[in-house]
């Protein structure tokens, strides 16, 4: 181990080559956030003229159409660890594997997606090869062959700029949402190759004793999103059928999560989602800094808000403060008569 | 292990969220016009530190790393109930970055001789959440985190836990010494009682250790952090038409306008 024993021995920068991507895989399902981190990984390859490399870890998923899958996303190369001690997913091997591949491999950057996964064992990594870490990146640009990783702090206050001069690889966690998947192209050729497997059972310190996992909603993609805060107070069946009425996404502030109403994929916010949708409409939610940087970014943003005074009202396109109780079946009501005559006409 | 478990909580004093501003000429973070709090995930920490440690036994030993006015969040814990407190407070630790964060509170916590270390889910001012997992790996210890429960089962040295996973939850055991970061919200923390408050104020002194009290003088700070901090910019609002309508009919026409 003896992480800190090189602590002032800067990486040869130079040495180092190639973009990164962890693929996030658990029983055989691929985490959104991965395509969207090869969309993000092939435009820096490309400006760069280096190879994408998709790193896949797993028990039997040499088998599965994974690999082939992130070439069709984009990448040059995949790296497959195939081994039981990669499923279910736990930190500490999956550190040691990625930390083995790291430093004989020498990427210049890693990127991985800032799940529970992601920033669970990205430490692993970047404490042993004594890597830059920045969490959450939300702009990642090259200026003067150096990535500039833009990342939101003090809640989404303030955009920081975090540079690793001397350090490789340059390693950083992208929250789900904030980049493009593109679509895959079947055409793409690229090279599949199985690494050595460097952990095994006895040296893990941990052990999955119950996964339990149903579906994962998506709302990262959504058009319309129908987000509900505290002000429901629970009633979250209004949010639901206007939601399904406008062909749209349910989704809530943490708060809500935490009160177990709303299921935590749904959750849009710094430590959740990220959305942009063309239409948000935001019902009983204050609007807190940390909920505001989730969906910032959508075209258009409703507010229902009995305080003329809640920030969301800021945010907001259009608002109206009022009782969502009030509020919410008159609505639906007349957009289904809405959307109903415009069926006929249409 | 008869006498309890050595459980060690990480607390970071951070400026209060709600008053923290950006000098729009400078662009320079006016963190000093705000008042200094615990950052407030680590009062489910302290919280689940205390539950684990009144099942068991044992002590608490609450840690923290920053400027001599830093104590103020052991105090907040020691009023909580923590038993002892350690200030990790030199210049040299100065710019560190997670990585020399991560080292100094890992050699902390050997120093402790630790068998738990709790830290919260992330902070509130540049919410890395990369602590934990780093003191973790300085030690090649097991790690736990996004914690929404604990289950600790001193007879086998191990602690389950339940961990919040996408889709769903898991349940893990890990092998002590172990590192826990618990998910924000998930506990109820305690208020101090008024006695422990005050004592915690006037008569507690936490100690106080420099960097070379743990043998990490030339491993900290800026010199040894692999990222740095280029530059910091106000996020600029989005602009919006902030437009107010009386009724729900002149909503509904916003709304199908969009769709
Ligand atoms: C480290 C950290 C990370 C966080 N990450 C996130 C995140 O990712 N996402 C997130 O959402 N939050 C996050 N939070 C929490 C955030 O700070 C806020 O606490 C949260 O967003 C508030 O949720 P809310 O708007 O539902 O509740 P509240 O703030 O309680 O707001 C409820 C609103 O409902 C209104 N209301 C009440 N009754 C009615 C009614 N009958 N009709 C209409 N309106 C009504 C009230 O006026 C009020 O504005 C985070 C916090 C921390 C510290
Ligand atoms: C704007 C800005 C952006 C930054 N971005 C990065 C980055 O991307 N990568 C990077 O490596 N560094 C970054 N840093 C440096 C980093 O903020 C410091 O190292 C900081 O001291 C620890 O990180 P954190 O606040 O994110 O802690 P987190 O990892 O979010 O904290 C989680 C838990 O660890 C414990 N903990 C954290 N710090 C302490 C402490 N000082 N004392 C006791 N317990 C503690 C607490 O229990 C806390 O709840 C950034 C700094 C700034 C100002």
């Amino acid at each position: 181990m003896a992480a800190g024993a090189d602590a002032d021995t800067a990486a040869d920068v130079e040495a180092h080559s190639d973009v990164w991507v962890f693929v996030e895989q658990h029983a055989g399902d691929v985490a959104g956030v991965t395509w969207e981190l090869l969309g993000k990984g092939r435009e820096l390859a490309d400006q760069k003229d280096e190879d994408l490399v998709a790193l896949v870890m797993g028990e039997a998923v040499r088998e599965t159409d994974i690999p082939e899958e992130a070439i069709a996303r984009g990448a040059d190369r995949v790296l497959v660890a195939d081994d039981p001690a990669f499923e279910p997913y736990r930190a500490d091997p999956y550190g040691e594997q990625f930390r083995h591949l790291v430093e004989v491999r020498k990427p210049d950057i890693a990127l991985i997606g800032g799940t529970h996964t992601g920033r669970d064992f990205a430490g692993r990594v970047a404490v042993p090869t004594h890597a830059g870490l920045t969490a959450d990146t939300t702009e990642l640009e090259i200026t003067d062959e150096q990535y500039e990783m833009r990342r939101p702090a003090f809640g989404g206050d303030a955009l920081a700029t975090i540079i690793c001069p001397n350090h490789r690889p340059q390693m950083s966690t992208v929250r789900p949402g904030v980049f493009d998947a593109p679509e895959p192209d079947e055409s793409q050729e690229g090279a599949v190759e199985d690494v050595e497997v460097v952990v095994g059972e006895d040296e893990t310190l941990t052990e999955v004793l119950e996964r339990e996992v149903g579906d994962v909603a998506d709302i990262t993609d959504a058009e319309i999103v129908v987000a509900g805060g505290m002000g429901l107070e629970g009633d979250v069946d209004p949010l639901w059928d206007l939601a399904d009425l406008l062909g749209g996404e349910v989704a809530a502030t943490r708060e809500v999560v935490e009160e177990g109403w709303i299921e935590p994929a749904r959750q849009v916010g710094q430590t959740g989602k990220t959305v942009r949708p063309k239409l948000y409409i935001a019902v009983g939610i204050s609007g807190a800094i940390q909920h505001v940087e989730g969906m910032d970014d959508s075209e258009t943003v409703i507010a229902i808000n009995n305080d003329a005074n809640a920030p969301i009202f800021e945010n907001a396109d259009y608002g109206i403060v009022a009782d969502y109780a009030d509020v919410l079946p008159e609505l639906i009501e007349i957009l289904r008569e809405r959307l109903d005559a415009q069926e006929v006409t249409a | 292990m008869t006498d309890g478990w050595n459980i060690v909580v990480c607390v970071k004093q951070v400026p209060d969220a709600d008053e923290v501003s950006i000098d729009p000429e400078t662009g320079i973070l006016n963190r000093a016009d705000a008042e200094a709090v615990m950052n407030s995930p680590d009062y489910n920490a302290v919280e689940a530190a205390l539950e684990v440690r009144d099942v068991v036994g044992g002590t608490v030993t609450a840690v923290t790393m920053g400027p001599a006015s830093a104590d103020e969040v052991l105090q907040v814990a020691v009023g909580m109930g923590a038993d002892n407190a350690v200030l990790l407070t030199d210049r040299a630790f100065g710019g560190s970055d997670t990585w020399p964060t991560s080292l100094a509170l890992a050699r902390a916590a050997e120093e402790l001789d630790a068998d738990v270390v709790f830290g919260g889910e992330e902070t509130t001012d540049s919410s890395t959440g990369q602590v934990p997992p780093g003191i973790a790996a300085h030690n090649d210890w097991a790690q736990l985190t996004y914690v929404e429960g604990l289950e600790p089962r001193p007879e086998e040295d191990r602690l389950v836990a339940k961990r919040d996973v996408e889709g769903g939850y898991e349940r893990v055991a890990a092998d002590l010494p172990v590192v826990v970061a618990m998910e924000f919200g998930e506990n109820e923390p305690r208020t101090a009682g008024l006695h422990r408050k005050i004592y915690a104020e006037t008569d507690f002194e936490p100690v106080e250790w420099s960097a070379a009290d743990i043998g990490v003088e030339d491993e900290v700070g800026l010199a040894v952090s692999p990222t740095q901090v280029g530059g910091m910019a106000t996020a600029e609002p989005v602009p919006r038409e902030q437009e107010m309508v009386e009724g729900v009919e002149e909503l509904a026409d916003h709304i199908v306008e969009v769709l």
